[in-house]
């Protein structure tokens, strides 16, 4: 399964719009692209969980050491 | 079918699920906490936070709860099975694989969680580190990895229960808790501690 890849469907217009744009900030492909914009949505749930102000409010609130 | 297969297999692997009560910091999790035991679960509780004006029925908790991101033994958990014990939502993913965990997930409406945990934190003379409107963004992200989490992990499942709706149909909430709990606990007890009362900084 190393390297295994899934395929995803994209609206023709909006496959268009992205190729332009990936085109015009120097991505090398739409494909690396939409990894790069994808990756980094995933990446802001992650950061959600290692929020410091919302820690200190738990912290607060008296529900976290 | 499936699930019942399911619950087999994870009961006798891991034994009696450890009932857990979760949800944001003033979603109605100590409400929760009182349906249960009302019903006659046993609570995983050190009594140590005592009842005050922000929870007057108590705050059902443990205090090696707010260890569990530290702690390194979680061996105690164990003990938690077959009982009710209250973890706030931050915390769920700390949770030892050593356990099957039946979650009952309070929902509340953000604006008024925000609400209520400003005027707890004022009462506390703590400072609001954090802007509202950033929180309820956080925590929007945070409730979606929360369900993430339950999906990705086989020993979570959870019941996720609307705290307006619990208030205002504590029988149905108490009926579908109890099924989801084991359904063995006394549905009218539990319906008859909610308190309509205690539902403060409504926004609705």
């Amino acid at each position: 399964m190393l390297g295994a890849k899934k395929k995803i469907k994209i609206d023709k217009d909006l496959w268009e719009k992205i190729s332009v744009i990936a085109k015009a900030a120097g991505y090398s492909s739409a494909d690396e692209f939409v990894i790069h914009a994808l990756e980094k949505e995933m990446a802001e749930f992650e950061d959600a969980e290692t929020d410091e102000e919302i820690r200190k409010k738990l912290r607060g609130l008296g529900y976290i050491s | 079918m499936l699930r019942t297969i399911k619950n087999r297999l994870l009961r006798l692997r891991y034994g009696d699920p450890v009932i857990v009560v979760s949800g944001l910091p003033r979603s109605g999790t100590s409400m929760l906490m009182n349906m249960l035991t009302a019903g006659g679960l046993k609570a995983v509780t050190d009594k140590h936070r005592e009842a005050d004006t922000d929870n007057p029925r108590g705050y059902f908790e443990d205090e090696r709860v707010k260890d569990l991101a530290t702690a390194n033994d979680k061996s105690w958990l164990r003990g938690a099975r077959g009982k009710a014990i209250k973890i706030i939502s931050h915390l769920l993913t700390e949770l030892p694989d050593d356990n099957y965990y039946r979650i009952v997930f309070m929902r509340r409406n953000l604006q008024e969680v925000i609400d209520s945990q400003n005027i707890m934190l004022e009462r506390r003379g703590e400072n609001n580190p954090v802007e509202d409107s950033k929180a309820i963004e956080h925590y929007k992200r945070h409730l979606i990895n929360v369900r993430v989490l339950a999906r990705m992990r086989n020993n979570i499942e959870m019941l996720e229960v609307n705290y307006q709706n619990a208030i205002d149909h504590p029988a149905a909430t108490a009926a579908a808790v109890n099924q989801f709990a084991g359904g063995e606990l006394d549905e009218n007890r539990m319906a008859g501690v909610v308190d309509a009362s205690l539902y403060r900084n409504r926004r609705s």
